[in-house]
C-alpha cells in the first residue's frame, strides 16, 4: 500500500475520536437479519432445550430465559456500540486484549473457572457465567486490525506480521490449555484470514502453515480422543454407541426433517437423544424441524449478514474500520461454516456455537456487539465514501483518490 | 472472500440436501427404532381340536413382567415387591435393576394371572406387564408323546405343536409407545397398536374318547406285566388317520419335565413313530398276504416236525414238539413258523422284497410327524435263504409299529396303502378352512380277493387261535399275535421280548385296526397271545361300545384243570378237549405250573400258558 496514506488515516482516526459524526447510514438491513436471527435462535433453543432443561433444571424454559438474557444483552450492545465511534477499540485496543488475555488466564484458576466435559471454557462470576474464548476472539480483531493498519507497510514483511503472530499465537496456546481444539482451530483460521486481508504475502503463509500442519498430530497424541473422533467422522456408523454417536444423532434429525422438516416444536431428537441439541447442534434441530427449505433460509440469512459485513468494510472510511469489519465477517463466516460442516459429517466433529441461534449468552453478546461495531463503522463511513464516489468534496480530492486505491486494493485482496 | 464464502455456503448446501432429501428416508427409519418402544403383543396360539370337537390345547393367559430401570423410583422397594411375589431372589434383582446398563429387563415371563394382576394393582413406576398367553392341555397326559408342547416362547418344539408350528403360530402385534433416549414414555405420546392375528386352529384324527381307550389299556398292560412300557396305535384303515395313540409311560403336557434333558427325551419321544420294534409273529400276515397274492400256499400243505431246514440250518419253530400237518389256515392259527418259512422260500427274496416295499416296508410312511423312523430291513442283495426264511416268520426284521398299522390296514381294508396322518383341517381363526386332508392313496398292494381271504385267516385266528383274548362278541375281530426275542448289541437279547396283537375290526368289513404292543414283559408270561392281546380285545370292545354296538361279555364257562406234573402230550390233549388255546415257556416235557392256575373260569378257546421243565 502507499506510505502517504499513513497520516491521513492518523488524521481521520484522530478526528472521529470522540465525537461520532453520523454522516453514514445505519444499515438496517444487517440490523434486521442480525435481530432475525437471535429471535429465532430465541425460539430454536426453546423447542430444543425445553425437555433437557426440564428434566435436569427441572424448569423447561431454563435456556430460554438464558438466551433472552443474552439476547436483551446483545441488543443493548448493539445500541451502545452503533452510536458509539469505533477508532475508541483502536485506542483502547492493549487494554481490550489484556482483558482478554486475562479472562482466559482467569479461567485456569480453581474456584473461578469451571470445568466442564473435561475443559475448563467458563469464568463463574457470582452474577453472570461467561465463555473467556468468546471474548478473545474479538479481542484478537481488533488488536490485529489496528496492528495492520498501523503498520500495512510491514504486511509484506514476514517481520511485519509477526506481532499478529504472536498476539494470535498467544491466545491460540491460552485456548488449547483450556482445552478447545475447535475455538483455537477457528482463532488459526481467522488470523490466516486478517493476515491475509491486511497484505501478508503467501510464501509467508505457507511458512506459517508449517508449524500448524506440525501441531495436528502433536495435539492428537497429547489427547488420543481426537483421532477417534477423526475416525468417527470419516465412518461413524463404526462405533454407533461410541466415538460416531453424535455424529449419528446429528444425521438422524437432519434425515428425519427431509425437505419440509417435522414442524416447529416437533423435534423427536430433542428427547435426549442428541446431545447439545440446544447449543453445537441446533442446526441439526433446525434441520429436524423445518427441513432443508428452514435449512436454507438460515444460511441466506448468514450470508446476507456476512455480505453486508464485507460491503461495510469495503466502505469503511479507514483501514481500521475496514480491517475490523472484515475480521468480523471472516469469524462469523468462519463460525457458520465450521457448525454447519461439523453438523452435516462433513469435517471432524468440534464443539462450535452456531453464531447468534446456539444457547450460550457470552457468545450471543459478543458476536450482537460486533454487528454494533459494524453499525458504528457503518454510520460513520458511510458519507465519505458515497461523498468520494460522486465527487462532491472537492476539498478532500487528494485524500479520495489515495482511499479509492485503498479500497480498490482491499476489494481485490478479500475476494 | 465472499465469492468463496457463497461456494463453500453451496457446498454445505449440497451435503445437507444429501443427508436430508436423498439419505432422509432410510435415516428417519433408523431413528424411528430409537424412538419408539415397542412392547410385542402376542398372538394366541391356535387351538388342537379332537375330530369330535373336544379342545386338546388351549392357551391361558399369563403375564410377562419387565422393568426399565430408567423409570424405577425405588429400585429397592420394586426388587423387594418383584422378589417377594415371583420367587426371586432380592439381591440379584436389585443388582440387576440399579447396574445393568439395558433400558429394559426382562424379569419372568410366564406369570400366571393371578399374580400378575397382584404385582400390577400396586402400581410400581418402572415395571412394565405384557400379556402372553401360556399353552395348556386340558387333557394333561392324553396323547402327550404325539401333542408334543412348546417351549417358554410358545414355539413349537416338537410332535404336532412342532410339525404345525407354522399354522399354529399366529402373528404378534406390537404396541409403539412414543419415548425419550431412556425410555420414559413422552407427554404427548399415543400408544399405537397393531393388533396380532391368532394362529390357525388344528383338527386331528384322533379321538379323544378312543385315545382315552388305549390310554387305559397301555396303563393296565404296563402295570400288570410290569413291563418297561406298553403302547398302541389304533387307525382308521379306511383312510389312514391315526385315531389313537398311547404310550406309557407318559408325563403332563401341563408340567413337562424340562430340568431333566434325558427324561424329557425318554419320555417324550414317540416310539411309535421314530422307534422300531420287532414284529415277530404279526409280521407273519404279510408274508401270507403276498403269498397268496402270488397264488402260493392255499391248497398246499406243510408239515411242521417242530423245526425246519433251511440250507442245513436248522430253524425251529416255537412249538419244539411241532404242529404236524398244516394248511394256510392252520399255519395262521397256530402261528406255525415252518408254514411261513415255506412261504417265503417258494416267494423267494425278489417277489417278497416286492411285496413288502408295496407294503411300505423300509420307507417313511410320510406321516405328518417330525423323525420318523424307516425301519430295519436286509438289504435285499445281502438276503441269503436262511433270511429269507426268518424273514417270512418276523425275524431279522424291524418295524415301526406306525408302519405296523398302515400296512395291515391295507391288508384288511381291500389292498389299498394309504398315508397315515394326523391332521384332519387346519382353519384359520376366524373360521376360514386352510387345509382339509384328502385321503392318501399310496398304492394297492394286493387285491381285493388276497384281502378278503386274509382277513378269513385273521378272524381264524381270534376267533380259534392264539388271538382268542381279543375277541369281541357281537364285534368280530381278526388280527394276528406277535411274540419276538429282542435284538440288541448285535444279536438277540436273552429274557427280552416285545409282545403284540395287531388286529381289525369288524373285520368282515374293517374300520378299526389295533396295534398292542407290550415292550418287555416282566416274568415268564411274556406271551403276545396272553400279554397284548386281551387288551387289544378290551380296546375293541370300548370301541363298539362307543359306536352304540352292544357286545356280550364272553361266558367263562370252563374250569382251568388240574395239570401240574403232568406230562406235556397229556396237557395238549386235556386243553384240546377242553377247546382252550395254549402257550408253552421252557423246554421240557412235564408240566410244571399253569397260568390260571387251576380252577379259574374261563371262556371257550381262551389262551393259557404251560410252563414245563
Amino acid at each position: 500500500m502507499i506510505a502517504t496514506t499513513v497520516m491521513t488515516n492518523e488524521a481521520n482516526i484522530s478526528r472521529g475520536l470522540f465525537v461520532l459524526k453520523r454522516e453514514g447510514k445505519f444499515d438496517w438491513i444487517l440490523f434486521c437479519v442480525t435481530v432475525c436471527l437471535v429471535a429465532f435462535g430465541v425460539v430454536m433453543v426453546y423447542s430444543a432445550s425445553s425437555y433437557s432443561a426440564e428434566i435436569n433444571y427441572g424448569n423447561k424454559y431454563f435456556f430460554m430465559f438464558k438466551q433472552i438474557f443474552g439476547a436483551v444483552l446483545g441488543i443493548a450492545a448493539i445500541a451502545i456500540l452503533s452510536i458509539t465511534d469505533y477508532h475508541l477499540l483502536n485506542k483502547f485496543r492493549y487494554i481490550i486484549l489484556a482483558v482478554s488475555i486475562i479472562l482466559l488466564v482467569l479461567v485456569f484458576i480453581p474456584g473461578i473457572g469451571i470445568e466442564s466435559y473435561g475443559a475448563k471454557r467458563w469464568i463463574n462470576l457470582p452474577f453472570f457465567s461467561m465463555q473467556a474464548s468468546e471474548v478473545s476472539k474479538f479481542g484478537f480483531i481488533i488488536f490485529a486490525a489496528s496492528y495492520m493498519a498501523k503498520h500495512h507497510d510491514k504486511m509484506t514483511k514476514f517481520k511485519g506480521i509477526l506481532p499478529v503472530l504472536l498476539v494470535g499465537g498467544v491466545i491460540c496456546l491460552l485456548i488449547i490449555l483450556e482445552p478447545n481444539m475447535s475455538i483455537t482451530l477457528c482463532m488459526i483460521m481467522l488470523m490466516f484470514v486478517m493476515l491475509y486481508i491486511g497484505g501478508a504475502r503467501i510464501k509467508h503463509f505457507i511458512i506459517m502453515a508449517v508449524p500448524v500442519i506440525a501441531l495436528v498430530p502433536i495435539l492428537i497424541i497429547i489427547e488420543p480422543y481426537r483421532l477417534n473422533r477423526l475416525m468417527a467422522f470419516l465412518d461413524p456408523w463404526q462405533s454407533p454407541l461410541g466415538e460416531g454417536y453424535q455424529l449419528i444423532q446429528s444425521f438422524y434429525s437432519l434425515g428425519s426433517g427431509g425437505l419440509f422438516g417435522l414442524g416447529l416444536f416437533n423435534s423427536r431428537q430433542k428427547y435426549l437423544f442428541l446431545p447439545f441439541s440446544e447449543s453445537d447442534f441446533i442446526f441439526s434441530i433446525i434441520g429436524e424441524e423445518l427441513g432443508l427449505f428452514g435449512c436454507i433460509i438460515v444460511v441466506a440469512a448468514f450470508f446476507l449478514l456476512i455480505f453486508r459485513a464485507v460491503l461495510i468494510a469495503q466502505k469503511a472510511p479507514d483501514r481500521f474500520g475496514c480491517f475490523l469489519a472484515s475480521g468480523i465477517a471472516a469469524i462469523i463466516a468462519i463460525q457458520v461454516l465450521v457448525n454447519i460442516a461439523v453438523v452435516t459429517g462433513s469435517i471432524p466433529p468440534t464443539g462450535l456455537p452456531l453464531p447468534f441461534i446456539s444457547a450460550g449468552s457470552t457468545s450471543l453478546t459478543v458476536f450482537c456487539g460486533s454487528i454494533g461495531i459494524l453499525e458504528s463503522i457503518s454510520l460513520s463511513s458511510h458519507k465519505s465514501v458515497e461523498c468520494l464516489t460522486q465527487l462532491k468534496l472537492p476539498r478532500e480530492k487528494k485524500h479520495k483518490d489515495k482511499n479509492e486505491k485503498k479500497s480498490q486494493g482491499l476489494k481485490t485482496n478479500k475476494t | 472472500m465472499v465469492i468463496s464464502i457463497a461456494f463453500l455456503f453451496c457446498a454445505l448446501m449440497g451435503r445437507l440436501f444429501y443427508i436430508q432429501v436423498i439419505d432422509g428416508r432410510s435415516l428417519q427409519a433408523k431413528a424411528a427404532q430409537q424412538w419408539y418402544r415397542d412392547l410385542p403383543l402376542k398372538a394366541a396360539r391356535g387351538i388342537v381340536y379332537d375330530s369330535t370337537g373336544k379342545i386338546l390345547a388351549e392357551n391361558q393367559d399369563v403375564y410377562s413382567i419387565y422393568v426399565r430401570p430408567n423409570a424405577v423410583k425405588d429400585a429397592s422397594q420394586v426388587a423387594r415387591v418383584l422378589a417377594d411375589k415371583l420367587d426371586l431372589s432380592y439381591e440379584k434383582l436389585y443388582t440387576r435393576i440399579t447396574t445393568e446398563r439395558v433400558s429394559e429387563i426382562t424379569i419372568k415371563k410366564a406369570v400366571d394371572k393371578a399374580t400378575g394382576e397382584a404385582i400390577r394393582k400396586l402400581g410400581l413406576a418402572g415395571v412394565y406387564f405384557t400379556v402372553d398367553s401360556k399353552r395348556s392341555y386340558p387333557e394333561g397326559n392324553l396323547l402327550a408323546q404325539v401333542m408334543g408342547f412348546t417351549n417358554i416362547d410358545n414355539v413349537g418344539q416338537n410332535g404336532i405343536e412342532g410339525y404345525y408350528n407354522k399354522y399354529l403360530t399366529g402373528v404378534d402385534g406390537f404396541a409403539y409407545t412414543a419415548t425419550d433416549i431412556k425410555g420414559v414414555e413422552l407427554e404427548n405420546n399415543v400408544t399405537k397398536y397393531v393388533p396380532s392375528i391368532p394362529g390357525c386352529n388344528l383338527t386331528l384324527t384322533i379321538n379323544a374318547d378312543i385315545q382315552s381307550f388305549a390310554e387305559a389299556a397301555v396303563m393296565d398292560a404296563m402295570i400288570e406285566w410290569q413291563s418297561k412300557s406298553a403302547s398302541m396305535i389304533v387307525m382308521d384303515c379306511t383312510s389312514g388317520a391315526i385315531v389313537a395313540s398311547a404310550i406309557t409311560p407318559s408325563f403332563d403336557l401341563n408340567n413337562i419335565p424340562r430340568d431333566d434333558i434325558n427324561m424329557l427325551n425318554a419320555l417324550t419321544k414317540n416310539t411309535l413313530i421314530v422307534d422300531v420294534y420287532e414284529p415277530g409273529s404279526t409280521f407273519k400276515t404279510f408274508t401270507g398276504a403276498i403269498a397268496v397274492e402270488h397264488g402260493i400256499g392255499e391248497n398246499s400243505s406243510y408239515y411242521c416236525p417242530g423245526y425246519h431246514i433251511v440250507d442245513g440250518q436248522r430253524i425251529k419253530c416255537w412249538k419244539y414238539i411241532g404242529h404236524g400237518s398244516q394248511n394256510l389256515g392252520d399255519g395262521f392259527k397256530n402261528s406255525c413258523n415252518v408254514v411261513f418259512m415255506n412261504l417265503a422260500l417258494s416267494l423267494g427274496t425278489e417277489r417278497l422284497y416286492d411285496g413288502l416295499e408295496a407294503f411300505g416296508f423300509g420307507q417313511k410312511t410320510n406321516v405328518d410327524f417330525y423323525g420318523e423312523s424307516r425301519g430295519i430291513i436286509m438289504n435285499e442283495a445281502n438276503v441269503k435263504t436262511v433270511d429269507l426264511a426268518r424273514i417270512g416268520f418276523g425275524q431279522a426284521i424291524a418295524v415301526t409299529p406306525l408302519q405296523m398299522v398302515t400296512a395291515f390296514s391295507a391288508v384288511v381294508n381291500g389292498g389299498i396303502l394309504y398315508e397315515p396322518y394326523f391332521v384332519e383341517s387346519i382353519d384359520s381363526y376366524d373360521g376360514k378352512n386352510v387345509y382339509t386332508h384328502k385321503k392318501t392313496e399310496v398304492r394297492r398292494v394286493i387285491s381285493e380277493e388276497t384281502s378278503a381271504k386274509i382277513r378269513k385267516y385273521l378272524g381264524l385266528v381270534v376267533s380259534e387261535g392264539s388271538g382268542k383274548k381279543a375277541q369281541v362278541e357281537g364285534f368280530p375281530v381278526g388280527g394276528k399275535t406277535g411274540t419276538a426275542q429282542k435284538y440288541g448289541n448285535g444279536g438277540i437279547a436273552q429274557g427280552k421280548y416285545v409282545s403284540s396283537f395287531i388286529g381289525a375290526a369288524p373285520i368282515d368289513d374293517p374300520k378299526y385296526v389295533v396295534l398292542m404292543i407290550v415292550d418287555e414283559p416282566g416274568g415268564y408270561v411274556y406271551y403276545g397271545s396272553m400279554t397284548a392281546t386281551p387288551y387289544a380285545g378290551s380296546v375293541f370292545g370300548k370301541i363298539a361300545n362307543y359306536l352304540g354296538i352292544s357286545v356280550k361279555e364272553a361266558e367263562a364257562t370252563i374250569a382251568m384243570p388240574e395239570l401240574t406234573d403232568v406230562s406235556l402230550y397229556d396237557a395238549i390233549a386235556i386243553l384240546n378237549q377242553k377247546g382252550l388255546y395254549y402257550e408253552l415257556v421252557g423246554e421240557g416235557t412235564k408240566v410244571v405250573s399253569t397260568v390260571p392256575v387251576a380252577g379259574t373260569m374261563l371262556p371257550e378257546g381262551d389262551a393259557v400258558l404251560l410252563r414245563l421243565s
